[in-house]
């Protein structure tokens, strides 16, 4: 069947089974690998991704679902590496990642999780985000989400600045 | 990917295309006189002590000089988020003279670089690449030095050199340029090496140089690898323990959606389709009959494992240990501890990606034994080593799991029936079921305790399977890592000075495969010996600090770092501090392969669940490379070590693992996570390992603190309130 969507802000369209997780889709027909495989059943979240802003495990999500909405992996949360999200940023800055296969799906929880709570405590962000790290990036996960914060408050301020001068 | 790759090597100007340095005796040997830098790995050598072996695969080379004066380092060790790249190009670039950032690294491969013939695993890469590592680099540096002194006639002592630009007076010219102008080069004597005061890089804190591409999400991992004209391929797994076909009926796969074909090559049955899902809903398809040779139950792994059972050897044997505890065996303090067995449950399955043509293999994986991995292939394929090209991919996560083939050899056959590059990677249940675990053990500790309350003596008895370190490792490996690393009785030992004191390794043997799981048979024994001597400063009365102070010191350099680093953390874990209400407070230390860890442990318990509040590390791993790389890998003990602690059980039913997603293993998340302080010492300037020591005592020190906060003595993981 075939079914059009929005990929990172461009319009696609691909011919799979209507049940064919979003996950593969992703990665396989449109090649976005950002997005990641680690269990198949919605229970580590390596695989979180966002469809019209909402966060969502692709390996659980039927790709017919995602008809004419718009869908957002870590390929397409910054323009490149000289523009990075807020996330990537704060990511970098704490040095985050070990072997780096968890860090797509807990960027993408966590981009989500800053707009929602624009100033999050450890305790908001251990009771909402349940993704899982086997190298153990935890503490510096946390760390960089509240710097995340930090970073897309001081960039908002500067863009709301402009637009008023 | 591969395209892009291609270009990007053409454009580059070889340097040393002989480059290789070759380490170990016989494979020198075959080196000698083939070209300058062979005759100059050949000559130096012989004088290199370290457990290091690389392949002889042309055309060999270390470093390459690229046009941007980057320098490219082909790692014969493999990222597996320890940070070993980052590590290596702060060596490299301390001789090299130029940034750290002008080093870009990549895996060597069979085809292109110095490809590990060992393990990377046992925390050995950075301290077995130390001095190598820089002789090369150095080397190379005067290499440089010398063409540019030919080039502009003037003495090479006269040149200096800065961030990949050489100068001479007016003379000024990059490492690229002159690259590009020479063609025959001086090798000269391996250079002194830099002096540890003198390093720029070494010691600083450096942020990991694969940074970018793992915030950017660049597909860097082994299952993101894709050839042309792909398809997709999933093996059927037993999910029974040993269990074989009996009888298959695979008409309804061959006809599902997506399928190009059901292959059923003697005990090898697959699914090809043309996309991954096709390949899963295909396998669901295959009905299959097993064969199970036997029912196993969680309680036959209990009895298989028990001390008194299997083979006996003698770990360690001073004094008359157990003839002390025998004689009055009734007066003995005994205690048994367990733990369970363990799935390494890395993030990325396992998985290759496989191009069989003719004469040719292409492959590509995330090992951690590339190696063994080349020859299996080669072997299976009766395709000559130089005709299997292996290409290692970022691995997304190993802590053991991937030091194997695993799949290698099928994929490359399922590539070679189907005539196409086929892409092969496990489902999270056959990771769960059809793995290697680490094997559940048993142990026995008794003491003999004198009037005043002093140790008399220690007896330890644990029972093990093997982890197959030799079936993989090779015995080359073992002699290297010594008699202690044999088995999973690595560390049964007491590093305790008390007279008289034994330590004997029971080896069973468990119907399923054992193998490494981070720190090998350390995190097992760890957690006994430490729970034990915790449960015997309290019998006795004393302080768990200030007992160990009194056994581990003595007149060698290693008891000075045991005093240094219990000093330290006692100081700094606040230990002499009134503890928090509802609080307690728990220690333990180890020394894996010459890394001291310890740590202090502080928990709650609120509804029958142990929480941890803080964890204070102190590490003496010798010479740090990048002490913020090595907080990381604290760090990832840490919360894997809590994890274990805590989680993780890998139980057997009806003949089958238990286990078969993350649901029924879970891992620590996010609201696990404690305050962790991470102090580094340096007690020798050798670096040592830090990828997995600092895991060790943490399990046993959550349990003292229990029992600190509780009164329970919990002697089994995971660690369950009762
Ligand atoms: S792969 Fe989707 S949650 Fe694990
Ligand atoms: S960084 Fe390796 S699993 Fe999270």
């Amino acid at each position: 069947m075939k079914i059009d969507f929005e990929i990172n802000g461009k319009a696609t369209s691909v011919d799979v089974d209507p049940q064919m997780p979003l996950l593969w889709v992703v990665r396989d027909e449109l090649n976005l690998k950002a997005t990641k495989y680690g269990c198949g059943k919605a229970m580590c979240g390596a695989c979180t991704l966002h469809v019209d802003g909402d966060i969502f495990r692709s390996c659980s999500l039927a790709v017919e679902y995602v008809s004419g909405k718009s869908v957002t992996t870590l390929e397409g949360l910054s323009k490149n590496e000289g523009h990075l999200h807020p996330v990537q940023q704060a990511w970098i800055d704490e040095n985050v990642p070990q072997c780096g296969y968890c860090q797509p799906g807990f960027m993408m929880a966590a981009a989500k999780l800053i707009t929602v709570i624009p100033n999050p405590t450890d305790q908001d962000i251990k009771a909402n985000i349940s993704n899982i790290c086997r190298c153990g990036t935890h503490p510096r996960i946390i760390k960089a989400i509240k710097r995340a914060a930090q970073i897309q408050q001081t960039t908002t301020l500067i863009s709301d600045g402009k637009a008023k001068e | 990917m591969e395209k892009q790759k291609n270009e990007g090597k053409s454009s580059r100007r070889k340097f040393l295309q002989t480059g290789a340095i070759i380490l170990g005796g016989t494979i020198v040997a075959t080196y000698l006189g083939r070209g300058p830098l062979r005759r100059f790995a050949a000559e130096t050598a012989e004088s290199l002590d370290t457990p290091l072996l690389v392949s002889t695969y042309k055309p060999d080379f270390w470093f390459e000089v690229l046009t941007d004066n980057t320098i490219l380092l082909k790692s014969p060790k493999v990222e597996m988020g320890q940070g070993i790249f980052t590590g290596l190009a702060m060596l490299a670039a301390e001789e090299l003279e130029v940034s750290v950032s002008q080093i870009r690294v990549e895996h060597a491969g069979s085809s292109n670089g110095p490809m590990d013939l060992t393990l990377t695993g046992g925390s050995s890469s950075t301290s077995s690449l130390y001095v190598p590592i820089r002789e090369v680099a150095a080397t190379m540096r005067e290499m440089l030095k010398n063409a540019a002194g030919k080039y502009w006639n003037v003495q090479p002592g006269s040149i200096n050199v800065k961030e990949g630009i050489l100068t001479s007076g007016k003379n000024s010219m990059s490492y690229a340029e002159i690259s590009a102008l020479t063609k025959d080069w001086d090798v000269p004597d391996t250079p002194a090496l830099k002096s540890v005061s003198d390093f720029k890089y070494v010691g600083t804190n450096v942020k990991r140089i694969d940074l970018i591409p793992k915030v950017m999400g660049k597909p860097i991992f082994g299952i993101d690898y894709t050839f042309p004209d792909m398809v997709y391929a999933l093996i059927l797994q037993s999910p029974y323990i040993n269990g074989t076909i009996k009888s298959l009926d695979t008409k309804k796969a061959a006809e599902s959606a997506g399928v190009i074909k059901v292959i059923e090559e003697k005990d090898l049955v697959a699914v090809v389709a043309k996309t991954r899902y096709a390949a899963e809903m295909a396998l669901r398809l295959i009905e299959a009959d097993w064969d199970i040779p036997r029912k196993w139950q969680q309680a036959d792994f209990e009895q298989i494992v028990k001390v008194g059972n299997g083979n006996a050897v003698h770990i360690q044997d001073d004094g008359s240990a157990e003839s002390l505890i025998n004689e009055n065996p009734g007066s003995a303090f005994r205690q048994e501890y367990r733990t369970p067995m363990a799935a390494h449950a890395q993030m990325e399955p396992n998985g290759t990606v496989a191009w069989v043509e003719k004469d040719s293999a292409k492959i590509v994986i995330g090992t951690q034994m590339p190696g063994m991995v080349a020859r299996a292939v080669a072997k299976a394929l009766d395709l000559d080593p130089e005709q299997v090209n292996l290409q290692v991919a970022y691995s997304g996560g190993g802590f053991g799991r991937r030091g194997m083939v695993n799949n290698a050899v099928h994929a490359a056959i399922i590539s070679k029936l189907i005539g196409k590059p086929v892409h092969v990677f496990n489902t999270r249940e056959q990771e769960f079921q059809n793995a290697v675990y680490r094997p559940n053990t048993h142990h026995v500790l008794e003491a003999k305790i004198g009037q005043g309350g002093e140790i008399e003596a220690i007896v330890h008895n644990q029972a093990t399977p093997d982890t197959l370190v030799e079936a993989f490792a090779g015995s080359t490996a073992l002699s290297l890592l010594g008699a202690d690393f044999l088995s999973s009785g690595h560390g049964a030992g007491l590093i305790y000075n008390i007279k008289n004191r034994a330590a004997i390794v029971w080896q069973n043997k468990l119907p399923v495969r054992t193998g490494i799981w981070r720190s090998v048979g350390m995190y097992p024994n760890t957690f006994a010996v430490e729970s034990f001597m915790n449960e015997l400063a309290v019998k006795t009365g004393k302080d768990p600090f200030e007992m160990r102070i009194v056994l581990l010191k003595g007149t060698e350099k290693v008891n000075e770092r045991y005093v240094h680093v219990l000093e330290t953390l006692r100081e700094r874990s606040g230990w002499d501090s009134p503890k928090p209400p509802g609080k307690g407070r728990g220690l333990a230390i180890c020394n894996d392969r010459k890394t001291i860890a310890a740590a202090v442990i502080e928990v709650q318990v609120i509804d029958k669940r142990i929480k941890i509040i803080k964890v204070t590390n102190v590490i003496d791993a010798g010479l740090s490379i990048n002490p913020e790389g090595i907080r990381q890998q604290v760090e990832g003990c840490v919360m894997m070590g809590i994890s274990s602690a805590l989680y993780e059980e890998l139980t057997v039913k009806d003949g089958q693992i238990a286990a078969s997603n993350y649901h029924e293993y879970p891992l620590a998340t996010l609201a696990d996570t404690p305050q962790i302080e991470v102090i580094i010492l340096q007690g020798t300037d050798q670096p040592l390992g830090v990828g997995e020591p600092p895991i060790e005592p943490i399990a046993p020190a959550i349990a003292a603190a229990v029992f600190d906060l509780t009164g329970q003595n919990l002697r089994s993981l995971p660690l369950r309130i009762l």
